[in-house]
């Protein structure tokens, strides 16, 4: 139906106006396409610039590599001072820890605030809502304060913590909206079936919230693996950095050797990348639906 | 609602126990710590005296703090017009029947957002560098080789030279979510807004506008929100110099406490940082609303 009023429009238009219409569209797609290529150019003059070695780069930075090596990547990789595979490691770990506790706690929360009436229930509600209100960066001093003196600092799990509790109040207020929405029949019935409360909520309502659960995952992850601020005041000791804290560790060892500073970036990113370029438009629904809601 | 449905008092506590403790003991007990200890004379040590409000009448005389204030101002204003502002007018572009390559452009303009601050400080840092950055060589090629210089230790510079990556960064991000908004409405309004005549400024002001202001708002107060705790790209990139040229409310806080180990008066910026922010995005909110009554457009 829009096809057809578009045709319609477009007849009846002088050689003028399609002038007019041609240098628009080059204009549009260009300046579009300018902005989309700026968006990845980075990522492929890294890639192709850590192929070359040192003295080839600094000769010419933009050109592509005549004979490309690995061998940036093999000393990056073998050398354990760099600490790539242990920072990698690190952060999966935490990285993984903290979403399960975030799906499991917002989920469990999200659920009891939507459904169960009770006193401290609105009490609850507004002290998560008061999470996403706080600037987490007056947190950083405190943080450190509280931790080293509760010797929380500098352990494989310091880092679990306070992800785990910025992440809850989105994903709590995302549960709660999700549920809200869902007929509380379901609950009845499984009540009248003699389902106890726990049964209910992991064998019911669960698997009902699934696509909320994904959402928060999706970005929890993102944020998990690129927090940088609190790591850097919690983690002091280089065996249990995490990957952005390793990348700034980077600047310092390799001095000005740039491709070797690309091909660490490059490997400690192509988890992330791999991941986004493969769930791009689940992930890109999952953020915005997050954005928006929270 | 059924009685059965609701379980004993005890199984809620059991239930919301550790979530809440957790939270707490991670956000609140922080935050009175901080009220607390920015009342001491703090060098980290063992030794702390009370000083009373004496580190809050120094933070409110002491002019670096409300440079990098200003700094995270100057931030929010040029990030709620560069991000917000372009992704607005990239969404008005991409919407056009002329344009191609949607999908590229949405997973392509995304991805940057995706990526660590640490990372997008790394690769501009690389892109200014002096003898090896991609802004010289460019100037180089193009015949500008007297404007080439140490980028990030121009302190006139600096503060908008390290905006740049944060703007792009996230003009993507904003980008996908108005075109979300704006893919929700029916896209016979802006057919039959076109066939009326109306022009392109005109669809985007008084029909594209007006339908997703809400979702702008949201955008303004992430923008807002993210832009006052600003700390890892500058971090990466100068840790706030030349000087104090490129300092912000986090980085300052920062500095004072872990490289003067000065706890006290760190945990009093602290408590600065979250009073000032409060008040940046509550203000800001308050501002929106009575615009957007003004203009009618509610």
């Amino acid at each position: 139906m829009a096809d057809l009023t578009l045709t319609k429009v477009k007849s009846i238009k002088s050689p003028a106006e399609k002038l007019k219409i041609g240098s628009l569209t080059i204009f549009l797609n260009s300046v579009l396409l300018l902005f989309s290529l700026s968006c990845i150019f980075p990522l492929v003059w890294m890639f192709y610039s850590s192929l070359k070695v040192k003295r080839v780069f600094n000769a010419d930075i933009m050109g592509l590599p005549k004979d490309p090596t690995i061998s940036n990547y093999v000393k990056v990789i073998t050398n354990p001072d760099y600490h790539i595979g242990e920072s990698m490691l690190n952060s999966v770990r935490t990285t993984a820890l903290s979403l399960f506790f975030i799906v499991l706690f917002g989920f469990i929360v999200g659920y009891i605030l939507a459904r169960l009436k009770f006193k401290g229930n609105r009490i609850l509600y507004v002290m998560f809502l008061m999470g996403m209100l706080i600037p987490v960066h007056s947190l950083l001093v405190p943080i450190y304060v509280v931790f080293n003196t509760a010797g929380l600092g500098n352990q494989w799990f310091t880092l679990i913590i306070p992800y785990v509790a910025f992440g809850l109040p989105i994903s709590v207020f995302l549960v709660e909206g999700f549920i809200k929405a869902i007929p509380i029949e379901l609950e009845e019935a499984a009540a009248i079936d003699g389902s106890s409360f726990t049964r209910t909520l992991f064998n019911i309502i669960f698997p009902v919230t699934k696509p909320i659960l994904v959402t928060i995952a999706i970005i929890q992850t993102f944020s998990c693996w690129n927090e940088f601020s609190f790591a850097l005041v919690l983690i002091k000791n280089v065996s249990l950095q995490t990957v952005p804290l390793a990348m700034t560790m980077f600047k310092g060892q390799f001095a000005s050797d740039y491709p070797k500073i690309m091909s660490a970036m490059l490997t400690t990113m192509a988890p992330i990348v791999v991941l986004y370029f493969v769930f791009s438009k689940q992930i890109i629904k999952g953020m915005v639906a997050g954005a928006v809601k929270g | 609602m059924l009685k059965s449905i609701k379980p004993k008092g005890r199984t809620i506590f059991l239930y919301l126990c550790i979530p809440v403790i957790w939270y707490v003991f991670s956000v609140f007990i922080p935050l009175i710590t901080a009220m607390f200890y920015s009342l001491f004379e703090w060098k980290g040590g063992p030794n702390k005296s009370f000083i009373g409000i004496t580190n809050y009448v120094a933070l409110i005389k002491d002019s670096v703090f409300w440079i990098s204030f200003s700094h995270n101002i100057y931030l929010v204003l040029l990030c709620i017009v560069g991000q917000v502002g372009i992704a607005f007018v990239f969404v008005l572009m991409i919407n056009s029947r002329l344009v191609k390559l949607k999908g590229i452009h949405r997973t392509f303009g995304f991805f940057p957002s995706t990526v660590s601050a640490v990372s997008i400080g790394f690769i501009w840092m690389m892109i200014y560098d002096y003898k090896r950055g991609i802004l010289n060589w460019f100037l180089t090629i193009t015949g500008n080789s007297e404007s080439v210089k140490v980028w990030l230790n121009e302190p006139s510079l600096v503060m908008l030279l390290v905006s740049i990556p944060l703007v792009w960064q996230f003009i993507g991000y904003y980008m996908v979510i108005l075109l979300s908004a704006i893919s929700s409405v029916d896209n016979e309004i802006f057919e039959v807004a076109e066939l009326d005549g109306a022009n392109a400024f005109q669809r985007a002001i008084y029909i594209v506008l007006p339908l997703i202001k809400n979702t702008i708002l949201v955008c303004i107060t992430l923008c807002v929100a993210g832009n006052m705790k600003a700390f890892d790209h500058i971090y990466t990139m100068t840790e706030g110099g030349p000087g104090t040229s490129s300092m912000v409310m986090a980085m300052y806080g920062y500095k004072i406490s872990f490289a003067q180990m000065n706890m006290g008066y760190g945990s009093a910026i602290s408590v600065g940082i979250f009073v000032l922010s409060l008040l940046v995005i509550g203000g800001m909110q308050k501002f929106l609303n009575i615009l957007m009554k003004d203009k009618g457009v509610a």
